[in-house]
């Protein structure tokens, strides 16, 4: 739209205020496979070395159950979030609740409100219910942080839903409930996958909970794993094993990003309206 | 009605007895903080006792199996987070391996279980562990846990940079000497490394490296200057203002000298100890247990011919050339049943066995929790042990076991962050610390 | 969908026409929202409330969470004496006997102790008593029915003892009992004080706000927060995510959606990964230090090495997540403008910086506002990258609210946990982000985002 601009200044400003994000990509990708000798910047050496720890254990301990426990608990995240989001935000959305309002701005005020501080009442609410130390209280506190923006998302799809739809549903005979599930869901698929891959990435992540929460638990996940290789005060530590064990750690978050990159865009875009 | 404890205890455990023909399996699991590559034994020592109980069971005729369960964590913070918060769901470990200063706190709030009603003290081998070891695992009068291991912390010394600065032989040899006799202060020590640094000999900033972080270390120049942690009659916590002026003091002046950067606190260890292996710093401090790091990971070859240590200077006439000893303790959790603890206690009798131990003290490079370690050939055979020892040892204290010694120890750290970054000037910083204490523990607490 | 970023838009929406009539409640709806509501309120409302709850209590490592017994103790007699309790009463609880009679084997009996080593205790010691427990039990391990195990002949000595000396009673009845009997000179006066005195759970205390509002502590992290949470704000979420997005806008395609990603990057990164990738980029040994030596420029530890650069870099690190939040929105908004006018302006000859400054900037006011409103929040009581990079250091130079409370209540070296003490500090952040969200709810015209429902059944 803007033809009659000049293109080559914007490359330069847009490449020098990406240029620490991209040194620092790079090299990531770049460090995985080969060697610098101390104190330079480029790489004289090519080797596979800093891949080891994918058949020696011993290397940064088991990658591969603690892979499959993070893909676990991220798993349990979309298994949480999504269906408990999707039917409250559907009822927020199109049914008349008591104190609809005050919910609402509940939700709101909660969505913004990453509620981390609140880390010692959730582990007195673990305590009591016995989960401290168990994956599962991870996974439904980490879940129910999410739920205010999986309600809030899903709200913002179901709105856009037509209601002619809905009406012409139940003025067939059908019950609301068959009304949602045949007319309604299939409608908001969008913000389903959407959510599903958010709630997946979190799940991913996340580093803090599964370490305060589960810190003796037998499901250690990869990023707790990954922090134990540079914690501590008496192991020199090897930034390119970290690295590579990173890069193996994020490269599933990576390709799921880059295959729903558009539709995570509406949900950044939904997400940011709340 | 009364509910006493120690019978309802008894009864459940009397009704475990009736069992005790059949075959018994127990898990055993222990949690320590703090423990490295270098100090797996701290666990492992367990694991040897368990397989020895198992043997004693089977001559015995009984049938016992048990499996050792460890988890070591390499720092303190998320280790004891951990534990408080395990114990209070309760489902922590049945032995947690920590600092002696935990037993106060953990033992008032009910988390741990006093070892003394577990095992007996005046048998072989608890009754040949140093009886002021014992005295650091024992609060309101009963005895929490058995000492683990025990060490000194040290104040290391550049030989090549010292000798390049034109000391003698004689000078460094004595240097340990003057040091005790409280001849040598903290302020020669600031000058030595000012010259050092003047001289080219070590670069600016790194004449002096201390600690990079909390830790009992910085009570020890407290000492230094006077300072009493508490009444060693009462056990009160005295907070000395005067000798929190004077260390503080001694740290803002380091950095006004520049020998130390004012941003060192907060330094990564690694980089700290590959400068301290590198003989980078021209005096530094750490504890007797850093030697075998420097050795195994930083490369450090020729520990004596480099490295002269002494006990942490005398900082004014009313101080004394000092090192902490923070032994650390196997206790006992209160989460888990009668008859875990029981045998729980009696696997850390067991592992306390003088050779058992001794494999941790020489692995590790800590000191050993008894005399008659020091008469395993392991523990003889060991140049750097035996030395700490004899030099050492002797001059030790502990930091003391009082529940709210904590909020001292968290106050007296933010006055020396503050006075050293230059935040506040020392005197105020030392008042602030007063303050704050008194105010937190109002008649628990002495401020002269 | 309706949307802040675009108020003129909302403002069509909302003239939907609305129905008067009240609506019966749904119970579907109801039914929809359980699960919702259960997680909520376990794991949300219950965490607020009991915040609430616990920042008004001595609540810590050594009170224990929602326990409390009553113990006498060698120090809190020490105490009691300090605070004036006569000796004669002090001496008098610490009394401590073991006497072996009819009565004590009876109850040895009675807790199941063997019988073989009882008749042993009777035929040995009976009538007799001992000044000091460990003497009684050195002198059962001789007979030749003591029990293998230390804990089982230990148990069976306790039953002969008479103290109350470190001896935990769940309630304190139980204690008042005991000591009425082993100590009947005490006072009830002095023995309710005892009493008081031995519980070891929480207190209820208003002290933790006076300490906040007294301790000098608490301006600094205040003026760090303040310096935090402004600085990131506006140097990144908003200044350089409507800097990139107005040069994304202006991009071809492909290349816009490319930086998109790539700005996102950060945002997606695992937070552990992406900690040390900082690290890596500017410790000692990592790329921008090595970079500044071949250049000549002061080399060294960045993140911790000096006040303002570990400023620079936790703002920084925390600015590139915040950006793309920006550039997302902003571009968004920058979308929503009708195309005609940017080519009227460009026929009207007007410089892209005219162009963006006269047309562009005038339309994104209420986006920058909304991004401002929220990420406020998010920045205030977000400290997992500090956590993890600077921690806080050098010193605490770079200690922000939110990872003192959590430091506070979960994470110190001595384990000194101050549950007490962390809730208040989060409480605090409690208050400030409903008074803002409440605001911000104001300011965002929240009565037409949350419309009446479209069908009322």
């Amino acid at each position: 739209m803007t033809r009659n601009f000049a293109l080559f200044p914007l490359m330069v400003v847009i490449i020098l205020v990406s240029l620490p994000l991209m040194t620092m990509y790079g090299f990531l990708i770049l460090d995985t496979f080969t060697d610098a000798p101390p104190g330079e910047l480029w790489p004289d050496e090519f080797t596979l070395r800093h891949w080891r720890f994918l058949w020696d254990m011993s290397a940064a301990g088991n990658v591969w159950m603690a892979t499959l426990n993070t893909a676990v608990l991220a798993l349990s995240m979309v298994a949480v979030v999504v269906p408990v989001s999707s039917l409250a935000g559907y009822a927020i959305s199109r049914l008349n609740l008591p104190y609809r309002r005050f919910f609402l701005a509940g939700i709101l005020v909660m969505h913004a409100f990453p509620a981390v501080t609140l880390l010692i009442g959730v582990f007195f609410v673990l305590k009591f219910t016995g989960l401290y130390n168990t994956m599962i209280g991870v996974i439904l506190v980490k879940g129910a942080l999410m739920l205010p923006f999986g309600i809030w998302i899903m709200k913002g799809f179901y709105d856009a839903v037509p209601w002619e739809i809905e009406m012409a549903g139940v003025q067939d005979g059908a019950s609301r409930l068959t009304v949602f599930w045949r007319l309604i869901v299939p409608q908001v698929k969008p913000g389903l996958v959407a959510l599903s891959v958010f709630a997946f990435l979190d799940g991913w992540g996340e580093y803090l909970l599964p370490r305060v929460l589960a810190p003796g638990s037998e499901m250690t996940v990869m990023s707790v794993l990954l922090n134990q290789l540079i914690a501590g005060d008496d192991i020199g530590f090897d930034f390119n094993l970290f690295k590579t064990v990173g890069v193996f750690y994020t490269l599933p978050v990576i390709a799921l990003f880059v295959i729903f990159q558009n539709r995570l865009m509406t949900i950044f875009g939904g997400g940011t309206k709340g | 009605m009364t509910f006493h404890m120690k019978s309802a205890a008894l009864a459940a455990l009397l009704g475990s007895v009736a069992f005790a023909a059949a075959a018994e399996d127990y898990t055993i699991t222990v949690w320590s903080g703090g423990t490295g590559d270098s100090s797996n034994y701290r666990i492992d020592a367990i694991s040897i006792a368990a397989e020895q109980m198992m043997r004693e069971a089977k001559v015995r005729g009984e049938d016992l199996n048990i499996t050792v369960e460890g988890q070591a964590w390499s720092g303190w913070d998320d280790f004891k987070q951990a534990v408080t918060l395990a114990s209070e769901a309760e489902n922590a470990p049945d032995i947690i391996v920590s600092g002696h200063e935990d037993i106060g706190p953990w033992s008032e709030a009910g988390l741990i279980r006093p070892i003394e009603d577990y095992v007996y003290f005046d048998t072989w081998p608890l009754n040949t562990i140093y009886p002021n070891l014992i005295q650091t695992a024992s609060f309101n009068g009963q005895i929490w846990g058995v000492p683990q291991d025990a060490e000194a912390r040290v104040m290391f010394w550049s030989i090549p940079a010292l000798e390049a600065i034109g000391w003698s032989r004689d000078e460094i040899e004595s240097l340990a000497d003057r040091v005790q006799s409280g001849e040598f202060t903290l302020a020669d020590m600031v000058d030595t490394v000012k010259q050092m640094q003047d001289e080219g000999v070590i670069e600016p900033g790194m004449g002096f490296g201390p600690r990079v972080s909390n830790g009992p270390d910085y009570w020890q120049f407290y000492q230094s200057f006077g300072g009493e942690m508490a009444d060693p009659e009462t056990g009160k916590l005295i907070v000395d203002t005067a000798a929190l002026e004077g260390m503080y003091g001694f740290f803002a002046d380091a950095v006004e000298q520049d020998v130390v950067s004012q941003t060192h606190l907060g330094t990564e260890w690694d980089v700290w100890h590959q400068n301290a292996a590198a003989g980078n710093y021209g005096a530094w401090h750490g504890g007797t247990w850093h030697k075998a790091q420097w050795q195994n990971q930083f490369g450090l070859e020729d520990f004596f011919g480099e490295v002269q240590y002494t006990l942490i200077p005398a900082g004014n006439e009313a101080g004394r050339a000092n090192s902490i000893t923070h032994p650390l303790v196997y206790l006992l959790s209160a989460t888990s049943t009668e008859d875990e603890s029981a045998i729980a206690a009696e696997l850390i009798a067991m592992a306390s066995a003088p050779d058992i131990n001794a494999l941790h003290a020489v692995k590790s490079a800590h000191l050993g929790i008894s005399e008659d370690e020091t008469q395993v050939p392991l523990y003889a055979g060991d140049e750097w042990l035996a030395a700490a020892s004899e030099r050492l040892a002797p001059h030790t204290n502990a930091i003391p076991n009082n529940s709210d010694f904590g909020t001292f120890w968290t106050a007296m750290y933010q006055g020396l962050e503050s006075s050293w970054t230059g935040a506040t000037d020392p005197a105020e910083a030392a008042q602030n610390v007063a303050d704050s204490v008194k105010k937190s523990l109002g008649d628990n607490v002495v401020v002269r | 969908m309706s949307s802040f970023a675009d108020p003129t838009l909302e403002g069509a929406r909302s003239s939907r026409p609305s129905r008067a009539r009240r609506a019966p409640v749904s119970r579907l709806g109801l039914i929809l929202m359980a699960p919702a509501m259960l997680l909520l309120t376990l794991f949300f409302f219950l965490p607020v409330a009991l915040t609430g709850v616990f920042a008004f209590t001595d609540l810590s490592t050594s009170t224990g969470i929602g326990r409390g017994d009553y113990v006498v103790t060698p120090n809190l007699l020490r105490e009691l004496g300090d605070r004036g309790m006569s000796s004669a009463d002090l001496e008098a609880v610490s009394r401590a006997s073991v006497t072996v009679d009819a009565e004590t084997i009876e109850r040895a009996r009675a807790a199941g102790v063997d019988g073989r080593f009882l008749d042993d205790i009777e035929g040995d010691f009976l009538g007799r008593s001992f000044d000091a427990p460990s003497d009684f039990e050195r002198d059962l391990r001789r007979l030749r029915t003591a029990p293998r195990r230390a804990r089982d002949l230990k148990s069976a000595a306790a039953l002969f003892e008479t103290s109350v000396l470190n001896q935990r009673f769940t309630t304190s009845d139980g204690l008042s009992a005991k000591l009425e009997t082993l100590a009947p000179e005490v006072t009830p006066a002095a023995r309710a004080q005892i009493v008081d005195a031995s519980y070891t759970g929480a207190r209820f205390t208003t002290e933790n706000f006076e300490r906040l509002a007294t301790q000098k502590e608490t301006a600094r992290l205040v003026a760090n927060t303040f310096l935090y949470v402004g600085a990131t704000l506006s140097l990144f979420n908003v200044g350089l995510g409507l800097f990139l997005a107005v040069v994304l806008f202006y991009t071809p395609k492909g290349m816009s959606s490319l930086f998109s990603t790539l700005w996102l990057l950060p945002r997606i990164t695992p937070v552990v990964l992406y900690a040390v990738m900082w690290k890596w980029f500017t410790w000692e040994g990592g790329f921008l230090p090595i970079l500044a030596e071949q250049v000549g420029l002061p080399s060294f530890n960045y993140m911790k090495g000096s006040v303002v650069t570990a400023w620079a870099t936790m703002i920084t690190l925390n600015g590139f997540i915040g950006a793309s939040f920006g550039l997302i929105l902003f571009s968004g908004a920058l979308r929503a403008i009708p195309v005609q006018q940017l080519w009227a302006s460009e026929v009207d000859g007007a410089s892209r910086w005219q162009q963006v400054r006269r047309i562009i900037l005038p339309q994104m006011r209420w986006p920058i506002l909304f991004v401002t409103a929220y990420q406020t929040l998010s920045l205030l009581s977000s400290y997992e990258q500090i956590w993890l990079t600077t921690n806080g250091g050098p010193g605490r130079t770079t200690t922000v609210w939110a990872l003192e409370a959590f430091k506070t209540a979960l994470s110190n070296y001595t384990g000194n946990l101050e549950y007490g003490m962390g809730a208040a500090m989060a409480l605090v952040l409690v208050v400030v982000g409903l008074v803002l969200s409440l605001i911000y709810l104001r300011l965002f015209k929240f009565n037409e985002l949350v419309g009446r429902p479209k069908i009322e059944i």
